[in-house]
């Protein structure tokens, strides 16, 4: 099952496209992070995909094929917008009111326990919160609801340090616990190695990498050797990005096979950081597993 | 999916409205807005009851000696002590002809757009109940409540209304009390709320929200002031010989009904004056008889002022058209369904511009 499928998804917004044919399966069961630089349309993405944006044109599904937005994937999706917009008027309590007033299958005593654990009490006014135990009573909130996927908007964008790391926490207890897949979009490189296993890179407004993060990690190597032999490298592999430094030459290629590096190189491997931001780089690099691979792939996910 | 989660939730059931929490819900986002509307409302109808109760005895004693026929020595008194006891009732009226935009402006305007404003819909909007559920409830209840709150408060106003429309102090029809009765004053109300609310989800902003609807709502309470309810009370006005026992009046009228001018309870669209011909005269021909006849009146002396007896003895009629006292409640009727209709034209917009957001 895919807990999100798009296929020639395109949103614009008066005139100009905020995502752009964007074809792309994620698989169930991963917690995958979505990055991008700003404008990539990575919130356009995720509101796609909650149903808070209709695409202009192609289709969006999630959970192995129900409409986005529906009431049917309402019921099992739930979503933290970025800054989790909530009444600030409302005290937390109410919060748990509301929440259970407008969901069936929310989970009081669930919410009730975590916000207790996290020191959040429950009178205060959701205004007079901290940035954390804001964005912990968002995450509270819609892990109550115990839902099959978990959209994040830039879960972490305003967080500090430490309030990020019981955020992810929190988030990793929930998918140990309950099996639940979570997509979450991120500016913050350096932290998704430990959390997310799979990636999507949108760029752009399309999608320029996808996949399995180990996969990708495994699929790539930085090359070091004599500049003078460079372009000769890249004819046996495609290079994502080149760097030289007198007469050493830093290649990042990319790799099917794992295979020894040529006589005169050494090879290393690559961290998930400089992976991305080597992708980031150059978006025009459409090196596998770019966008041009994902069509064939979901379609044989589809006849299969 | 596999058929285990699709087990869980089968897709494409029924999916019932949750109206009982939905209700908890309203209120608990509301309440900020609901509980001095309700206090305020509450205000209202003290100051009717104890209006009322000020009046009561004044107003027994009228009933008793002066209804039907006007004739005790002191009706006149009584009917001056209404006519000098309506400034608190006049209050009052005004009052509940501002209560309605206030709601629209306090209650509708914000309702969707300070969701809007804050991004607060992102939340409510993707939880379990949907979108298009979740306004429609939201709407339909707070509509509901103002419209039980302002009818309870229009039939408290007619009540207390009674005994200066009875004296002919007041009149139901005249525009002011027509529009706050307990079938009008909701209706106006409803028509403020559902227009707060479209402009709210228009402009997404909550302080433009409140002006135009502010602007919207007080702009078609005056014109039902200025115009349109007298356009709306001249519909198929019945034609009728009058006595004129209580004097000529021509032209546009649009009063209510006196001792001796027009049937009783009716509301006085038009007077003119009919030739021997029984043809009706133009205004400066009625004008002409009129000057003569009360120059003639004044020369007979006080004993024999009969306007009637001078327009019979010269061949002239004296013609009044009238909406009957049976019709009042089918013209509120008509007021009030034209208030609701743009009211549920202005909530399904809101629901249009909703579904279609995004």
């Amino acid at each position: 099952m895919n807990v999100i499928e798009t296929s020639g998804l395109g949103k614009r917004y008066r005139g100009t496209w905020g995502l752009r044919d964007c074809t792309l399966s994620v698989p169930a069961g991963h917690i995958v992070a979505l990055v991008g630089p700003n404008g990539a349309g990575k919130t356009t993405l995720l509101h796609c995909s909650v149903g808070l944006a209709t695409p202009t044109t192609g289709h969006v599904s999630v959970l192995g094929g129900l409409a986005a937005g529906s009431l049917d994937a309402l019921e099992r999706v739930a979503f933290v917008a970025q800054d989790a917009p909530l009444p600030p008027y409302l005290p937390v309590a109410a919060m748990l009111d509301l929440s259970q007033d407008l969901n069936r299958r929310f989970d009081r005593r669930h919410a009730v326990d975590r916000l207790r654990a996290l020191a959040i009490p429950l009178p205060r006014k959701v205004g007079k919160l901290s940035g954390g135990q804001h964005a912990q009573l968002a995450l509270a909130l819609a892990l109550a609801r115990h839902p099959d996927l978990l959209v994040l908007d830039e879960p972490l964008a305003r967080l500090d340090p430490l309030a990020r790391h019981d955020f992810l926490a929190h988030v990793m207890t929930a998918v140990a616990e309950n099996g639940l897949s979570v997509v979450f979009s991120s500016h913050v490189i350096s932290e998704l190695e430990r959390v997310a296993d799979y990636l999507v890179v949108l760029s752009d407004g399309r999608v320029q990498m996808a996949g399995m993060i180990d996969d990708l990690l495994a699929q790539h190597q930085l090359l070091t050797g004599p500049a003078e032999q460079a372009a000769r490298i890249s004819e046996l592999f495609p290079v994502v990005q080149a760097r030289e430094a007198g007469r050493h030459a830093e290649l990042l290629v990319r790799a099917a096979e794992p295979a020894g590096p040529p006589s005169g190189w050494e090879a290393s491997g690559v961290t998930l950081e400089e992976l991305v931001l080597a992708y980031l780089r150059d978006p025009s690099v459409s090196v596998l597993p770019g966008p041009s691979a994902l069509p064939a792939r979901t379609r044989h996910e589809v006849t299969s | 999916m596999t058929a285990l989660t699709a087990g869980a939730v089968p897709a494409g059931r029924r999916h019932p409205v949750p109206w009982r929490s939905m209700a908890r819900a309203t209120w608990r986002q509301q309440r900020a807005a609901l509980i001095p509307l309700l206090a305020v409302s509450a205000g209202l109808a003290l100051a009717a009851v104890a209006g009322e109760l000020a009046i009561r005895s004044d107003y027994a004693r009228y009933a008793s000696g002066c209804v039907p026929r006007f004739i005790h020595a002191s009706c006149g008194a009584i009917a001056n002590t209404f006519a000098a006891s309506t400034d608190g009732f006049t209050a009052l009226v005004i009052a509940l002809h501002v209560l309605p935009v206030l709601i629209g402006v306090f209650v509708g305007a914000p309702l969707i757009a300070r969701e809007l404003e804050s991004g607060t819909f992102r939340f409510t909007w993707t939880q379990e109940i949907g979108r298009t559920r979740y306004v429609l409830t939201t709407v339909t209840l707070l509509a509901v409540v103002v419209a039980a709150v302002t009818c309870a408060l229009g039939a408290l106003l007619g009540w207390y209304a009674h005994p200066f429309d009875v004296v002919g102090v007041e009149s139901r029809w005249q525009a002011g009390l027509f529009d706050a009765t307990a079938l009008t004053l909701p209706a106006w109300t409803l028509f403020a709320l559902a227009a707060g609310t479209v402009l709210g989800t228009l402009t997404g902003r909550i302080v433009p929200a409140m002006a135009t609807t502010a602007a919207t709502a007080g702009g078609f309470l005056v014109a039902a002031f200025w115009t349109l309810d007298r356009h709306l009370l001249s519909l198929g006005a019945l034609p009728a010989r009058a006595t004129a026992a209580g004097g000529v009046s021509v032209g546009s009228l649009n009063t209510n009904s006196g001792p001796g001018f027009g049937p009783a309870g009716s509301w006085l669209v038009r007077g003119w004056i009919t030739g021997p011909g029984g043809r009706e005269l133009s205004a400066a021909m009625a004008g002409t008889v009129q000057n003569r006849m009360y120059a003639a009146m004044t020369r007979a002396g006080k004993k024999a002022a009969d306007p009637a007896a001078w327009l019979s003895a010269h061949h002239y009629g004296y013609w009044l058209s009238y909406q009957p006292a049976g019709r009042f409640w089918y013209f509120q009727a008509v007021a009030a369904a034209v208030l609701v209709a743009l009211a549920i034209v202005f909530a399904l917009t809101t629901v249009w511009l909703i579904r279609r957001r995004g």
